[in-house]
């Protein structure tokens, strides 16, 4: 227990490595301490139309057991602009491995004028067919540039206290195989996290070389929420390499 | 799990999916109802252009006030409902605003909701207009010398509700817009001032009762069909207020969050403020909220309804505004027990 709490606390004081799209195992293969993944994307948002971007994030794996890496993001026509630090801790039982990842994550979506800064905490726990993560956020954003007139008796920002991190993933195929196709749900991606928005997809990687590996997802991802009947929101597609050096 | 299990499990995930995906669980989202909030506002719209000789207006004559309650939830008890709609006639409110779950689906609800509606409209004649001859009725303060003359179905009935999320499941749009006709519109309020002047204030209603807007809203939203701007850019507006199902901010950390997307909140506030919108009401969460973001004072209802809130408590607001334009709002009471 005390290896696990004192895991959390060195891993937010560390800097991290983002939740990849790549699929395949996060673990350090015992030669490689340099992993470099580019991912292009393009999609439909009803609010801000077609996007396209890319995100690229480098990990290095310090020891077997702790990594590190960073991030960012552009997704231009959206206005979206990401950067991310994460720091990681594996924590091998058995045949599987958890992970205590922690994050920080700013987002500046320009168009709005908004900053959204985000620290994450989730565990997350990779089998070979199966992989769970469950977290919380603290998510703020605020408005950049607020009128003069309005500074006296408005707040220009706002803190969602609890959002909690949810991601579930299935494959068809051992993760070490050199290629593999599964689904996904879960109520973030890469570089948001949300509250009731739960978005699934198709995902798959596959082995061109052996330190290199050709992955991406197509991702649906609704408005509303159960209760409140989802509602066609936004699609996207990754298509992305991961290099270990 | 053993090879041959896995071979049959993950093809049957996948067609399980697949089987779903067909009926009540969509591949955009879990559960759909017969009508998304796309077909609403199409139909919105369609009502909107259908009847633009009948665009709503309405009249104040300086100060005037207006009532607002959030997610009634009628079932086979109206009382609250009902209450609402008498505090707005005894104390003479412009109009009275509901912002969404006002029955709780069924089809008797809605004509329990009805009924009530027919009701009120009658006490509401009664109290404002006389009734010149069989058919006709005039205004009670018309100031003309030959004031108009209306058919009882002319009368409009100021009672202007959103839509909800408990209004559209089980194909409750279809008894909801039967009642109501359009989940997206705006009323103007003529303000007639001491000095002759004419001020304006907007009400818009905005249907985010899917938790999220849809395309064709926002796509009308952009292209400036509530934003009331005069040649030169500046507003024609003195007041904004709108009114929406779906919270923006969660009251506590334990409460329920906004169910907008994070591109779809930060559009909705920028917009707001673009509008220059004095005071948003939103419902939903059934619990009581207050903040001013970015100089737009959100108001966030707890909800009327009996069943979840049986005790008294103030459960509407009333707003006040006054007529050199400055809007204030306060608690009002309700205590069903003294009317049964």
């Amino acid at each position: 227990m005390r290896k696990i709490v004192f895991a959390l606390l060195a891993s937010l004081s560390v800097s991290v490595a983002g939740a990849q799209t790549y699929s395949g195992s996060r673990a350090y293969d015992g030669v490689h301490r340099n992993v470099i993944d580019g991912t292009f994307l393009g999609g439909f948002n009803v609010v801000t139309g077609w996007f396209v971007g890319e995100s690229g994030t480098y990990t290095r794996h310090l020891t077997g057991r702790w990594s590190v890496s960073a991030g960012e993001q552009v997704q231009l026509f959206k206005q979206l602009y990401s950067l991310d630090v994460m720091g990681t801790y594996r924590l091998p039982i058995g045949r599987t491995n958890l992970y205590f990842d922690g994050r920080l994550l700013f987002n500046r979506y320009d168009r709005w004028n908004v900053n959204e800064p985000i620290v994450n905490l989730s565990a997350f726990w990779e089998t070979s067919y199966v992989d769970l993560r469950l977290g919380e956020s603290l998510v703020r954003y605020h408005k950049i540039g607020v009128k003069e007139e309005y500074r006296s008796y408005t707040t220009t920002g706002y803190t969602e206290p609890l959002v909690m991190t949810f991601g579930l993933g299935v494959h068809i195929r051992p993760r070490s195989n050199p290629w593999n196709l599964g689904l996904f749900i879960r109520n973030f991606d890469q570089f948001y996290y949300e509250n009731w928005n739960i978005n699934w997809g198709v995902r798959f990687h596959a082995s061109l070389k052996p330190e290199m590996k050709l992955y991406g997802e197509f991702n649906v991802r609704p408005a509303g929420s159960i209760s409140q009947l989802a509602t066609r929101y936004e699609t996207s597609l990754k298509v992305g390499l991961h290099y270990v050096l | 799990m053993s090879c041959k299990m896995r071979k049959i499990t993950l093809p049957t995930l996948f067609a399980v999916l697949l089987a779903v995906s067909c009926n009540k669980v969509s591949p955009i989202g879990v559960l759909v109802a017969g009508t998304a909030v796309e077909d609403r506002v199409a139909m919105s719209e369609l009502f909107y252009r259908n009847h633009l000789n009948d665009r709503v207006f309405l009249i104040a004559d300086g100060d005037y006030t207006f009532l607002v309650g959030a997610d009634s939830h009628i079932t086979n008890d109206s009382a609250r409902m009902d209450e609402m709609l008498e505090t707005g006639l005894n104390d003479g409110d412009l109009f009275y605003a509901h912002l969404g779950d006002i029955a709780d689906t069924k089809a008797e609800y809605y004509v329990t909701l009805d009924s009530l509606l027919q009701e009120a409209k009658s006490r509401y004649v009664e109290k404002n207009y006389t009734r010149v001859n069989t058919y006709e009725y005039v205004r009670n303060d018309s100031q003309e010398d030959t004031p108009a003359r209306y058919l009882y179905d002319e009368i409009v009935y100021p009672f202007f509700p959103v839509v909800g999320n408990h209004d559209i499941t089980r194909n409750g749009w279809a008894l909801w817009s039967n009642i109501f006709h359009s989940s997206f519109y705006e009323i103007d309020v003529i303000v007639f001032l001491e000095d002759g002047e004419i001020a304006f204030d907007h009400l818009i209603f905005l249907d985010s009762a899917s938790g999220t807007l849809g395309k064709r809203q926002i796509d009308l939203i952009n292209q400036g069909i509530l934003d009331g701007k005069y040649d030169d850019g500046t507003s024609q507006y003195r007041n904004t207020f709108v009114f929406s199902h779906t919270n923006i901010f969660r009251p506590q950390f334990f409460e329920f969050a906004s169910t907008f997307t994070r591109e779809e909140t930060f559009f909705l506030l920028d917009q707001f403020e673009k509008w220059n919108v004095t005071c948003a009401f939103c419902g939903h969460v059934h619990t009581w909220d207050e903040r001013n973001y970015n100089g737009v004072h959100y108001l966030t209802l707890d909800t009327m309804c009996e069943k979840n809130n049986p005790e008294p408590g103030d459960y509407l607001v009333r707003v006040h505004c006054d007529a050199d334009g400055e809007v204030k709002w306060s608690p009002v009471h309700m205590d069903t027990r003294k009317r049964k």
